[in-house]
C-alpha cells in the first residue's frame, strides 16, 4: 500500500464516526432569517439616519421639498416604459471590482456569486459588453485564478531558459503560461509550466522541474526504482508516477507521466505530462524528445 | 424559494452535509462542534443562493467556501498555537505507542494548512489536480508541488520515527 492510501485510509479512521446532525436544515435556515433581519434592521438604520438628514437639511433652507415628480406618464396613452442598462465589459476585471460594476450598472448575477479571492479575474461574460438589458436583468460571470505576476521566478519570457537549463524542444500548441515556482519540489528546486495556448487555467501540459545541488537526491533516489530509459547519451527513468513516488504501468487520473535525468552531478531535472493531456499525446514518446532537447543553459 | 426549492435543498444536505462536515474537520483540524458551525455559515450562503444555483454544481459552491474558511480557521489555529507554545514546528515526533495511521494523521495536521488542504482534496476526496486548483484558486503546477512536497515530509518524518524505533 502506498503513501497516499495508507494517508487515506488514516484520514477515514479519523472523520468515519462523524454525522450532519439530523437538526442541520433547521439550524441552516434559522441562521438565514437571521441574517435577512439583521440586513433589515441596517436598511431601516440607514433610512432612518437618510430622514434625520434630509429634514434638517430641507427645514434649514427655508424652502420646501420639491414635490415628487409625476408618478405616471403625463401623455394619456399606454406606453410600456422599459429601462434599460447597458452591460459593461468587465473581462479582465478582478472579481471583486467586476461584481461591484455589474451591480453598478443596475444588473444582479445569476448563479452563486463568485466567492472571489483577489487573485482572481473575470474570464467571461454573458451578455456581451455593450448588450442593452431590462434593469435588474441576470448576467453570468465566470472567474478564474489569476497567474501571479511577477511569480518565483519573474518573467521569464517564453519560458524554455530558467533554473540553470534551456528547455529545446515541446510539442506542438504548448506555450508558457506564466506560472513558475522556487522550492516547491525541495530546496532547491525551480518549477514552470507550459498549457495549451499558454492558458493554464484548465491545466498544465508539460511541466518541468529542476533539481540543484541537494535537491538532485530526489532525482537519483528514483534511478533505481523508475524503469530506465536511454536519453540521448545519458541514462534515466521512465514512467507513470504518483504524487508519492509509486511507479504505475498504465497512465491513471491520479498518475504523471515522467522522465527524469541528471544534466551534472548537481542538477538534474524532471519532465511531466499532466495526466489531462497524456491523453492528447504519445505521453512516452515526446517525454523522450523534450529531455533529448533539455541541456545546461550557458 | 418554492417548496420545490426546499425540499431540494433537503435532498442536498442530506447527500452532503456530512461529507462538507469531514471535509473541514480534515482541512482545519477543527473538533466536530468547529466543524459543523463552519459548514453552518457555508450552507446558509448556499441557501441564500439556492434557487438560482441549485442546477449549477451547489456542491462545488459550498466545498470550495468550507475550504477556504477551514484554511483560514487553521491559519489562526496555528498561530494561536505557536504564540501559546513557541514550539517549533518540526520538534515533536509522533508518539511510538500510536499505530502507524494515527502516526500519518498526526504528520498530516503538522503540515502547513494549504499544502493539508492539498493532501485531503487529492486523497481523501479524490479530486483531480485541476478540481483541487479551481476549489484552492491556484494552479495546477502548485497543487502538484504541494502535494508532492506534503507527502515527502511526511514519508521523510515517518522514516525518522520508525528509525527511531526499537
Amino acid at each position: 500500500m502506498n503513501v497516499e492510501d495508507l494517508l487515506a485510509e488514516a484520514m477515514e479512521r479519523q472523520v468515519s464516526h462523524v454525522q450532519a446532525p439530523p437538526t442541520l436544515g433547521r439550524t441552516v435556515r434559522s441562521r438565514h432569517r437571521a441574517h435577512v433581519i439583521r440586513f433589515r434592521v441596517a436598511g431601516a438604520a440607514l433610512v432612518t439616519a437618510a430622514v434625520a438628514v434630509a429634514v434638517p437639511v430641507a427645514l434649514g433652507t427655508g424652502r420646501t421639498a420639491p414635490a415628487p415628480a409625476a408618478s405616471s406618464p403625463t401623455s394619456g396613452q399606454d406606453t410600456a416604459v422599459v429601462d434599460s442598462v447597458t452591460m459593461p465589459d468587465v473581462t479582465g476585471m478582478k472579481t471583486a471590482d467586476a461584481v461591484a460594476a455589474v451591480r453598478a450598472a443596475g444588473l444582479g448575477l445569476e448563479g452563486p456569486e463568485p466567492s472571489g479571492t483577489a487573485d482572481e479575474i473575470v474570464v467571461t461574460q454573458k451578455p456581451a459588453a455593450g448588450t442593452e438589458l431590462a434593469r435588474n436583468s441576470l448576467v453570468v460571470l465566470r472567474s478564474m485564478p489569476r497567474a501571479k505576476d511577477p511569480q518565483d521566478l519573474g518573467d521569464l519570457g517564453d519560458g524554455r531558459t530558467f533554473g540553470g537549463i534551456h528547455i529545446g524542444y515541446l510539442p506542438e500548441g504548448l506555450a508558457w503560461d506564466r506560472w513558475s515556482g522556487k522550492n516547491g519540489f525541495g530546496r532547491k528546486s525551480y518549477a514552470t509550466s507550459f498549457s495549451p495556448g499558454g492558458d493554464g487555467t484548465k491545466g498544465y501540459g508539460v511541466e518541468v522541474v529542476v533539481y540543484e545541488g541537494e535537491a538532485v537526491r530526489h532525482v537519483r533516489s528514483r534511478m533505481g526504482t523508475v524503469p530506465s530509459v536511454e536519453i540521448g547519451e545519458r541514462r534515466g527513468y521512465l514512467g507513470n508516477l504518483t504524487d508519492g513516488g509509486e511507479v504505475i504501468e498504465e497512465p491513471r487520473e491520479d498518475t504523471t507521466a515522467t522522465i527524469g535525468f541528471l544534466l551534472r552531478d548537481d542538477l538534474a531535472v524532471e519532465v511531466y505530462i499532466s495526466p489531462m493531456y497524456v491523453k492528447k499525446v504519445d505521453a512516452p514518446a515526446e517525454l523522450k524528445k523534450i529531455a533529448e532537447g533539455i541541456e545546461a543553459a550557458e | 424559494m418554492t417548496d420545490e426549492d426546499e425540499a431540494a435543498f433537503d435532498e442536498f444536505l442530506a447527500a452532503r452535509s456530512t461529507s462538507l462536515m469531514r471535509t473541514a474537520i480534515l482541512v482545519c483540524g477543527a473538533t466536530s462542534h468547529d466543524a459543523e458551525d463552519l459548514v453552518q455559515h457555508a450552507l446558509e450562503k448556499v441557501y441564500r443562493h439556492w434557487p438560482r444555483i441549485r442546477s449549477d454544481n451547489p456542491e462545488a459552491y459550498a466545498r470550495r467556501i468550507v475550504v477556504n474558511a477551514a484554511i483560514s480557521k487553521a491559519r489562526r489555529r496555528r498561530l494561536i498555537q505557536e504564540i501559546t507554545f513557541a514550539r517549533p514546528p518540526e520538534t515533536a515526533a509522533p508518539s511510538p505507542d500510536l499505530d502507524l495511521r494515527d502516526a500519518l494523521f498526526e504528520e498530516l495536521r503538522r503540515l502547513p494548512p494549504r499544502m493539508r488542504a492539498v493532501l485531503v482534496l487529492r486523497y481523501w476526496e479524490d479530486q483531480s489536480e485541476a478540481a483541487t486548483a479551481a476549489l484552492l484558486g491556484c494552479s495546477p503546477g502548485t497543487v502538484k508541488s504541494q502535494a508532492a512536497r506534503g507527502l515527502a515530509r511526511i514519508r521523510e518524518r515517518m522514516n525518522v520515527t520508525e528509525g527511531a524505533m526499537p
